[in-house]
């Protein structure tokens, strides 16, 4: 208020002087046409009234311009920081001639005032609906960003699943507040940036996406959702939402540890007994006599099944945690196909099967991933063998198929499969009634071989008749098929999960 | 193979000199053996420290690495023999029976010259692939 007085004061004191002014101009040009002319003096109080209503003129002028500065001042404060501003500069204080320090105070308190407002703001298109309070009341993290993936608002589940105040989270760029890895190439700043270039609108979601939060918060796991408008209101381009699976996940990244530790228990003496055994087959060749080398390679035959075996429950593991890729490389198929049934050679021939090869001519090269693949034909190889039931021959053919597919069949001579259990037997854990105290066996071998098979991209398939024997086969894509897949890769290999597509190119070593 | 021998039994090539670091005894035992059989000279460490500074000395054409050794692990050996040693003559080789996941894997054989699950295969099948190494 003592800006005000000295204000009032001061115009009040100003407005007086120049009254005082006008009126004494007035009259004294009155008294000297009446003291030096002889006109009458009706004519000198209109000259001296047409004096003073020239000089009132002139003076409400200036004085109108000069007493409205401190508002106009204030005026341009206002339009300065209003919305629709087209470039209206800030008031000049210092140039102020009149309630300099009134409107410098004013014009101070309006800054502040619209910077808390803009504070609130933020929040209040997006609450201020007639919908408002479901962001706000929604059990799950929601984030909106602008176009410079700023957070513009973050509802309260959202501060607290960050472990932070909402207002800490408003105004901050997303990545600095949300520290995310993802499974793969498939990222949300590499989806944003093609969506901002490409569509006007666009959704996408992420499965196991991890939050690197600070310390003393745990690592969490959520699927994440998000939705792009570059036309939505207040420049509110992007909504992220956040769906925690922090618990369900680490049981399942923990499961395959363990899994992972378990077959690391299991190899290590695997590899020693494997070791032994050969040690003892090199020291005792030509001392044995036929029934004890026969004794020597069915321990060394059954240690390597093992190791298979093992292989198998980690690879379903990984499959099944979604953690297995397939790294598909050019690979000459009769080369894998010939050098894995090699391996498999003594398991068969120490249940007295044979295994016999035919390879066509010309075979184009195939897309494959070497490691995966070779587990197929070891479970449909041990398979065979497995149930032949005295039958001596297994025979392994590969040729082209009608539609241009390299096909691989593995036909064996035993007992058959019966059709009513023919459609369950690619399903984990089925195994047939009739033979699971004879035959050992998990029910993984044939899962797994159709999940590797089909993210190969090709397809697996079973024909049998009961007591003649049964034919599995594989279809693999020859390695032209899918040359557009590597269009974009400076690799030569392709990704894919166990469960589908994964990403075009890779930096792995082979 | 008698002391100072420099070549092969089969004559084709220098003795070649293998780094083991390996902490399972019985595995170091088992490929000590096949490996000298094959004509290699063999160096086998148990401890993960003393293989690092065993492994920067460079006096080896290959070193077979297990990742659980104790004291510096496998992948840290790795991981500081790429940096201090960046012209390393020796061919690296994971040797390991621990399943890694599919990224961690890529980022191991990145840096590795090679990668073996211990259970896939025989001492004398190990042989073989080094064999096959120039």
């Amino acid at each position: 208020m003592d800006y005000y007085d000295a204000l009032a004061k001061k115009v009040r004191r100003n407005l007086l002087i120049t009254m005082t002014v006008v009126t004494l101009a007035s009259c004294g040009l009155a008294y000297l046409l009446l003291v030096a002319t002889d006109l009458p003096p009706f004519i000198i109080l209109i000259v001296a009234g047409a004096l003073a209503m020239l000089m009132n003129a002139i003076f409400s002028a200036t004085t109108t311009k000069w007493l409205l500065q401190p508002l106009q001042a204030i005026w341009q404060a206002v339009v300065h920081i209003s919305p629709t501003n087209h470039g209206e500069p800030a008031p000049n204080i210092d140039q102020l001639k009149l309630g300099q320090e009134m409107v410098g105070s004013l014009v101070n308190q309006i800054y502040q005032l619209a910077s808390e407002a803009a504070k609130h703001t933020t929040a209040a298109p997006v609450l201020s609906s007639e919908y408002g309070f479901i962001p706000s009341n929604l059990p799950l993290p929601l984030f909106v960003l602008d176009e410079s993936e700023t957070i513009q608002f973050a509802n309260p589940a959202a501060a607290e699943y960050i472990g932070q105040k909402t207002d800490a989270l408003i105004g901050k760029n997303v990545y600095m507040v949300l520290d995310m890895a993802f499974p793969n190439k498939d990222t949300l700043d590499a989806w944003l940036k093609e969506s901002k270039t490409t569509v006007a609108t666009a959704s996408h979601s992420w499965e196991r996406v991890r939050l690197n939060v600070l310390d003393n918060h745990p690592t969490r796991l959520f699927d994440l959702a998000a939705y792009y408008n570059k036309d939505n209101p207040n420049k509110q381009s992007t909504m992220l939402v956040l769906f925690d699976h922090t618990k369900q996940y680490s049981q399942d990244e923990q499961a395959v540890s363990f899994i992972a530790l378990s077959v690391h228990e299991l190899r290590t003496p695997l590899t020693m007994l494997r070791g032994y055994i050969e040690a003892f087959q090199e020291e005792l060749e030509g001392k044995l006599d036929p029934q004890m080398t026969d004794f020597m390679q069915k321990m060394a035959a059954n240690a390597q099944q093992l190791t298979a075996f093992v292989n198998n429950i980690l690879n379903v593991a990984r499959i099944d945690d979604d953690q297995m890729e397939l790294h598909l490389v050019e690979e000459q198929w009769p080369t894998i196909l010939e050098s894995t049934i090699e391996g498999l050679k003594l398991r068969a021939k120490v249940r007295g099967v044979q295994l016999q090869t035919t390879i066509a001519p010309d075979l184009p090269a195939v897309a494959v991933d070497r490691l995966s693949i070779q587990e197929v034909i070891t479970n449909l190889v041990d398979n065979a063998v497995k149930y032949s039931a005295g039958a001596e021959l297994v025979e392994i053919n590969v040729h082209m198929n009608q539609e241009g597919q390299v096909e691989t069949t593995f036909t064996d001579h035993g007992q058959g499969i019966s059709a009513g259990i023919m459609p369950n037997l690619f399903t984990k854990f089925y195994r047939d009634h009739r033979n699971r105290a004879q035959i050992g066996g998990t029910g993984l071998g044939l899962y797994l071989c159709k999940t590797i098979v089909e993210a190969h991209g090709g397809h697996i398939w079973v024909k049998s008749k009961e007591k003649e024997g049964s034919t599995f086969g594989f279809t693999l894509l020859p390695y032209a098929s899918l040359a557009a897949e590597l269009k974009n890769g400076d690799n030569t290999d392709i990704v894919r999960g166990a469960h589908g597509w994964i990403k075009n190119h890779s930096m792995y070593r082979r | 193979m008698e002391p100072g021998q420099s070549i092969t039994p089969a004559g084709a090539r220098p003795t070649r000199r293998v780094l083991c670091i390996e902490d399972e005894h019985f595995i170091a035992e088992l490929y000590d053996r096949a490996l000298s059989k094959a004509g290699y000279q063999t160096t086998l460490e148990v401890d993960g420290a003393r293989g690092l500074e065993l492994a920067l000395s460079d006096a080896f054409d290959i070193i077979l690495l297990d990742l659980m050794v104790p004291n510096v692990t496998g992948i840290e050996i790795l991981r500081r023999l790429r940096t201090e040693k960046p012209d390393l003559k020796a061919k690296v080789i994971i040797t390991t029976n621990l399943e890694q996941r599919d990224d961690v894997r890529a980022d191991i054989e990145k840096q590795a010259d090679g990668y073996v699950v211990k259970a896939e295969l025989t001492p004398r099948e190990l042989v073989g692939i080094l064999d096959g190494i120039a």
